[in-house]
C-alpha cells in the first residue's frame, strides 16, 4: 500500500475541488442568465473535457505547459521550476479536466431555480450578491455539492492525463492510480489489488453520499 | 407598523411593447386607488405589471411614480427592479421556500440597522395580515391562503410606492378567496399608495376595484367604474368582457326631438329608449342591454298597466344555478336573437317557467345602450 | 399549483445535509492526517529514472544502499525511450539508468548531464513461453517457427520498439531469425519490457521475447520455459547510467555505489553481465 501515492491523490482531489468549485459555481450562475444560444455554445465548450480522450487532453496540456510554450514559460519565470512533471502542473490539468463534472450539476441546479425567485428578490430590494448568497446558493446547494463530490471522486481516479502530464514522480505526481499501474507492472498484484480496493471503496462512498444528499423532497403546497 | 406613507401622487404608465406580447397602453392610478386590469389570458395584463416592476423593458414610453421616473424610452432611462420601490405579489407567490415566513418578510426590510428592530417590524407586518405567531413556519408548512398573506406582507414590508398584485386569489378555494379579499379591503385603509390588481374575474374586479381597465389584445378598451362599464360599454368587446350577452344590431326607426326619445326597430318590435345625439333615421347601430335590464312578466296573470318595451317569446333554455335561474328566450320573430336574462329560482318555479313556456319580458328603456357610434365616450 | 421541487433543506443550519457535510469533512481530514503520517518519502530524496528491465535488480540495490547509507531513493520505472523524452522535457530526474547506451550519449550531446555516462552491464534477450503454452522455446527459435506455421501462436509479446530498447533488440533478433515478416502481424506490444513480460507470463500471449533479467525474480521465475537468444542476433544491450543536471550529493553517492563490487554482483545475479 503506497500511502504516499494515496496522500498525493487525496491532496490533488482536495485542492482541485477547493479551487474549481468557486469558479464553477459562479460560472454556472452567470451562464443561467445568458441568452439561449450563447449559453448552449459555452456549455458545449465546457463539456469538451468530458468527451475528449484523456490522452488527447493530456497531449494538449503537455504541449502548453512545456517550458517552450506560454504557460510553461510564465511558470518558469515565476517559480524557476518546470510546470510539467510537478504537482502544480497536475493540479492545473486536473482543474481543466474536471470542469464539466463541477459545472454541469451546479448549472442544472441553478436552472431549476425559477426566475420568480430572482424577481421576487429584486422586488425585495436585494442586491445581486445578496440574492446569490441568501437565495440562489442555498437552493442550488445540492447540485453544487454533487459537482464537488463528483470532481473529488473523478480526480482520485484520473489516470490518462496524469500519466501524460505527471511523469510518475514519487511524492510529486505518482497518484494512486499511477501507483496501481506501476505495481501491476512490477508484478506486485497484492499491493495493486489493495490500492484498487481502497479506490473502489472511496468511489462507492462518494457516489452514495451524492445520492443521499440529493434526495430531494417534493415540496407540495396545499392550496 | 409604518404609518401610511407620504402621498406619491400616483403612478403614470404609458408604454409600448413588442415582446412577449404586443402592448400599447396608457393609464394613471392615483394614490389610494385600486385599479383592476381585466381581460382574457394572454392579453398582456401580467406583462404590464412586470413592466412596472422592471422585469420587462418596453420599447417606448414612460413609467413614473410621483416625481420618480422609472422608465423613459426617449431618455434611455431604466431603473433596475431592485431600485424601484415596488411591492409585488406574484401569481405563484414566489416565496423563498427555504426561508421561514418571518425570514421572507425580513428580506424586504432594509431601513432599520438593528436586527432586533427589523424582526419586530417583520412580525408587525405578519400580524397585520393575520399571521401572528406563524413566523417560524416555512412555506411548505402553510396553506395556500397563509402563503398568500406572507407574500402580501413581504410586498408591504418593502414600503413600496405602488402595490402590484398578479392574480393573487386565483390559487385558493372560494371561501379563502372571499376572506383574503376582505383582508385586502381592510389593508387598503392603511395604505396610501396606488394598487394595481390583475385578474381574469370581472366579478372580483367589481368587488375590489375603484376602476376597471378592460384589456384586450394589448390595448385598453375602456377604463371606468364597473357600473359605467356595465351600463355604457364602449364596444362589443368590452360588453362581452363585462359579461353582457344581449348584444344586437338594429335600425334607428324614429327620432322624436320633442319627447327626447328614439325608437329602434328590433325584429317586429319597436324599442323606445332615451334620445341621444348623432344618429340618423335608418342608421344601423349596435346596442346592448345587461341581464338586469330585462324584467320578466308574471305569467298567467293579468297585465298590470303598461310595460316598457314589451317583448314576447318562448323559453329556449333554463339553467338553475342555485338561487338564480338563467333563461334564454327566443323572441317571436324571425330576425330577433335570443335574449338572456335571469330570475330568482323561486320565481321561475312559481311561474312554472320551463323550456317551451311562453314568456313576456320588458326591456328597460334606460338600460338600453348604443355602442360604436360617432360620439361614444 | 406552485410545486417547488429540487430544493434542499435550510442551509447551513443544523439538518441532514449539513450533518452529512460535516461528517464528510471530518472523514477527509482523518484520511489526510493518516496518509500524511504514513508517507515515508521525503520529496527531496534522489529521483532515479530506471529502465523497466532493471526493476528487480535496481530495487534490491536501492534497498541495500538504503541499509548501508540511510539514503532512500525514489525510483521511476519506464521504457528507456519514454524516460529519455521526459528528461529532454526537463523532468526532474537526477540519475538516468537506461537500457540503451545511445540514449545516454544523446543526452551528453544535448548537455543535460553533469558528468559522462558509465556502462554498468550488458543484458540478454530470452524467448519465453508460459506453462501450458503450445510454444516450444529454443535458442534458434525453431519452435517458434513451427508454432507459427501450425498457427499455434496467434499472439506474441515484445516491448514497443519505438520506445523500449528491449523491443528494438527483439525486432532485430526476429529479423535475424527470418521470422519478422511472418510474426509482425501477430505481435502484442508492451509499453515497456515489463508489460511485455506480463503479457507473456499471464498467457495472454502464447510467448514473447523479453529481457532475461525480467525472469530472474522469484515473482516471475518458474512461470514457464525460456531460452537465451544469441547475442549475435542483435545489437548489444548496453545498460548505461548518467548523472543529470540537477543531481545532488546523495545521487552521486548512489552513482558510485552502482559501480561497486556489491552492486555488480547483484546485477549478475539478475542475469546481467557486469561491465565493470
Amino acid at each position: 500500500m503506497d500511502w504516499g501515492a494515496f496522500n498525493l491523490s487525496l491532496q490533488l482531489a482536495f485542492y482541485t475541488v477547493l479551487l474549481l468549485m468557486p469558479i464553477a459555481m459562479l460560472t454556472a450562475r452567470w451562464l443561467v442568465i445568458q441568452p439561449a444560444r450563447r449559453k448552449a455554445i459555452i456549455e458545449a465548450l465546457l463539456t469538451i473535457p468530458l468527451i475528449l480522450p484523456p490522452t488527447v487532453m493530456g497531449f494538449f496540456l503537455l504541449v502548453s505547459m512545456n517550458d517552450t510554450h506560454a504557460l510553461g514559460k510564465i511558470w518558469r519565470s515565476l517559480f524557476d521550476e518546470s510546470l510539467v512533471f510537478s504537482f502544480e502542473g497536475l493540479l492545473l490539468a486536473s482543474i481543466i479536466v474536471n470542469i464539466p463534472f463541477a459545472i454541469q450539476p451546479a448549472l442544472r441546479a441553478f436552472e431549476g431555480i425559477s426566475s420568480d425567485m430572482r424577481e421576487a428578490a429584486a422586488t425585495c430590494g436585494m442586491s445581486r450578491w445578496r440574492t446569490f448568497r441568501r437565495i440562489e446558493f442555498p437552493l442550488a446547494w445540492s447540485g453544487i455539492l454533487t459537482g464537488g463530490v463528483l470532481t473529488f471522486a473523478h480526480t482520485l481516479g484520473e489516470f490518462g492525463v496524469v500519466l501524460m502530464v505527471g511523469g510518475n514522480i514519487p511524492g510529486e505526481t505518482r497518484t494512486i492510480s499511477i501507483a496501481i499501474y506501476d505495481q501491476v507492472q512490477s508484478f506486485d498484484n497484492a499491493s495493486a489489488g489493495l490500492m484498487a480496493g481502497v479506490l473502489l471503496a472511496i468511489s462507492v462512498f462518494a457516489i452514495s453520499i451524492t445520492f443521499l444528499l440529493t434526495r430531494k423532497p417534493l415540496i407540495r403546497i396545499r392550496a | 407598523m409604518a404609518e401610511p406613507g407620504p402621498l406619491t401622487r400616483g403612478i403614470e404608465v404609458a408604454i409600448r411593447l413588442d415582446n412577449p406580447v404586443s402592448l400599447d397602453v396608457e393609464f394613471k392610478v392615483s394614490d389610494k386607488e385600486l385599479v383592476a386590469l381585466v381581460g382574457p389570458s394572454g392579453g398582456g395584463k401580467s406583462t404590464i405589471l412586470r413592466a412596472i416592476g422592471g422585469f420587462e423593458k418596453p420599447t417606448a414610453g414612460k413609467i413614473s411614480v410621483g416625481a420618480q421616473q422609472w422608465f423613459d424610452g426617449q431618455q434611455k432611462l431604466f431603473v433596475q427592479p431592485r431600485h424601484r420601490r415596488v411591492g409585488m405579489v406574484f401569481q405563484s407567490y414566489a416565496l423563498f421556500p427555504h426561508l421561514s415566513a418571518l425570514e421572507n418578510v425580513l428580506e424586504a426590510i432594509s431601513e432599520r440597522p438593528k436586527k432586533a428592530d427589523r424582526i419586530e417590524l417583520a412580525n408587525e407586518y405578519l400580524a397585520r395580515v393575520n399571521l401572528k405567531g406563524l413566523g417560524k413556519r416555512r412555506p411548505d408548512q402553510m396553506s395556500g391562503g397563509q402563503q398568500q398573506r406572507v407574500a402580501v406582507a413581504r410586498a408591504l414590508a418593502r414600503e413600496p410606492d405602488v402595490l402590484l398584485l398578479d392574480e393573487p386569489f386565483s390559487a385558493v378555494d372560494k371561501v379563502t378567496r372571499i376572506r383574503l379579499q376582505r383582508e385586502l379591503v381592510d389593508l387598503r385603509s392603511d395604505l396610501s399608495i396606488p394598487i394595481i390588481l390583475v385578474t381574469h374575474d370581472i366579478e372580483e374586479a367589481a368587488r375590489l376595484a375603484d376602476r376597471i381597465a378592460v384589456l384586450h389584445e394589448g390595448r385598453i378598451l375602456q377604463m371606468a367604474t364597473h357600473e359605467v362599464l356595465s351600463k355604457s360599454p364602449v364596444n362589443t368587446d368590452v360588453a362581452r368582457l363585462v359579461g353582457i350577452r344581449n348584444i344586437f344590431s338594429s335600425r334607428v326607426a324614429r327620432i322624436d326631438n320633442e319627447q327626447h326619445s328614439l325608437e329602434l326597430q328590433w325584429g317586429n318590435s319597436l324599442l323606445e329608449m332615451p334620445y341621444r345625439n348623432g344618429l340618423a333615421i335608418g342608421q344601423t347601430v349596435t346596442w346592448c342591454i345587461p341581464s338586469d335590464g330585462i324584467v320578466v312578466h308574471r305569467r298567467n296573470r293579468p297585465s298590470r298597466g303598461e310595460h316598457e318595451n314589451p317583448v314576447f317569446g318562448t323559453v329556449n333554455e333554463v339553467f338553475h344555478f342555485g338561487q338564480t335561474t338563467e333563461l334564454t328566450i327566443e323572441v317571436d320573430d324571425p330576425d330577433a336573437h335570443p335574449l338572456h336574462c335571469s330570475v330568482p329560482t323561486h320565481v321561475a318555479e312559481r311561474n312554472e317557467i320551463g323550456v317551451g313556456a311562453d314568456l313576456g319580458v320588458s326591456l328597460k328603456a334606460d338600460m338600453i345602450h348604443i355602442m360604436d357610434s360617432a360620439d361614444a365616450s | 399549483m406552485s410545486c417547488y421541487n429540487a430544493i434542499s433543506p435550510d442551509f447551513p443550519d443544523s439538518n441532514y445535509t449539513a450533518l452529512m457535510f460535516r461528517k464528510l469533512l471530518t472523514l477527509l481530514l482523518l484520511l489526510f492526517s493518516l496518509s500524511g503520517s504514513l508517507q515515508a518519502l521525503a520529496s527531496d530524496s534522489p529521483l532515479v529514472a530506471v529502465a523497466s528491465g532493471m526493476q528487480f535488480a535496481m530495487r534490491e540495490i536501492a534497498d541495500s544502499f538504503h541499509q548501508d547509507t540511510g539514503i532512500e531513493l525514489r525510483l521511476t520505472l519506464g521504457a528507456s525511450g519514454k524516460l529519455f523524452r521526459q528528461i529532454e522535457n526537463n523532468a526532474p530526474f537526477e540519475l538516468f539508468i537506461a537500457a540503451d547506451d545511445s540514449l545516454v550519449q544523446k543526452l551528453e550531446q544535448l548537455q543535460h548531464v553533469r558528468a559522462p555516462g558509465v556502462v554498468i552491464a550488458r543484458g540478454r534477450l530470452a524467448v519465453f513461453a508460459a506453462q501450458g503454452s503450445p510454444l516450444q522455446v529454443d535458442a534458434e527459435l525453431r519452435g517458434l517457427a513451427s508454432a507459427l506455421d501450425a498457427n499455434q501462436v496467434t499472439k506474441f509479446a515484445i516491448a514497443n520498439p519505438a520506445h523500449a530498447p528491449y523491443g528494438q533488440r527483439a525486432r532485430e533478433a526476429l529479423q535475424a531469425a527470418g521470422l519478422w515478416t511472418r510474426i509482425k502481424d501477430r505481435l502484442v506490444i508492451g509499453e515497456n519490457v515489463a508489460q511485455a513480460t506480463q503479457f507473456a507470463i499471464s498467457g495472454a500471449a502464447q510467448g514473447g521475447i523479453i529481457a532475461h533479467s525480467m525472469l530472474m525474480s522469484d515473482k516471475t521465475s518458474n512461470r514457464g520455459q525460456y531460452a537465451l537468444l544469441p547475442e549475435s542476433w542483435h545489437q548489444p544491450i548496453l545498460h548505461s547510467m548518467v548523472l543529470l543536471e540537477n543531481s545532488d550529493e546523495a545521487t552521486m553517492k548512489f552513482f558510485h555505489y552502482l559501480q561497486s563490487a556489491k552492486a555488480q554482483q547483484t546485477l549478475s545475479r539478475y542475469g546481467f553481465t557486469p561491465a565493470l
